[in-house]
């Protein structure tokens, strides 16, 4: 999975406020305000540590909680959603 | 949002009790993680220039309106009788905004209206029009 490598924002420019198992970002640059569910956030958390492809975020994911089967196809759907959101980007 | 930085600081402890991890989920392929709220105005503009607002509501038909935007009962002295249609959003717009008297309305009795719109209150009929004329272009 040499896919594309992700960037993400600098949490400056990100607010977050948890819901009750949901999130919503207010992202500052876009002035979009975006509710994501899980996975969503752990991606962007994983993002911030340096720009990275599906498979390596998929490790540092990995290494806090217990990745649910099929995550590595899904992980590519859930860049794709946040890409179209506008809070990841391709490096 | 679940915080990684902490979490790996505590990597070992977490690893130590394998069965206290928390699984991730990552959704099936065609399921969507992020809902994007567009700014309101940008979606609304139509409407809110659409919407009505009705002096007074609904559930206080037939008072009248006092110059201060209170309701009072009809035939009070200084009071104005209410509007025979609601005001629109967009006239309430130029009129908040000391422009132009809606049509048929004559001045006095629309300055009444505005007090009575600017003091509406969320739950109140018509706040939802006069909040969204409120947001920035």
């Amino acid at each position: 999975m040499a896919g594309a490598i992700y960037i993400a924002d600098e949490p400056g420019a990100v607010r977050a406020v948890a819901l009750d198992g949901l999130v919503a970002l207010f992202h500052a640059p876009s002035g979009m305000t975006h509710i994501v569910a899980p996975p969503a956030p752990q991606i962007l958390e994983a993002l911030q540590q340096g720009p990275a492809d599906a498979r390596t975020l998929l490790e540092r994911i990995a290494e806090v909680y217990e990745i649910e089967e099929g995550g590595a196809e899904a992980i590519e759907s859930r860049l794709a959603e946040l890409e179209t959101a506008g809070l990841v980007r391709r490096a | 949002m679940g915080d990684v930085m902490s979490e790996q600081s505590s990597k070992e402890g977490v690893l130590a009790n394998p069965t206290r991890r928390t699984v991730l989920a990552f959704g099936a392929a065609a399921a969507s993680t992020v809902v994007t709220i567009r700014p309101a105005l940008a979606q609304t503009v139509g409407s809110v220039m659409n919407c009505e607002i009705p002096v007074p509501g609904p559930q206080h038909s037939g008072q009248y309106i006092a110059a201060d935007g209170s309701l009072v009962a009809p035939g009070t002295p200084g009071s104005f009788a209410p509007p025979a249609r609601p005001i629109t959003g967009e006239e309430a717009k130029t009129l908040l905004r000391g422009g132009l008297t809606p049509n048929g309305m004559d001045s006095q009795s629309a300055q009444a209206y505005a007090n009575y719109i600017r003091r509406l209150q969320s739950g109140m009929s018509g706040f939802t029009c006069y909040a969204s004329l409120q947001l920035p272009r």
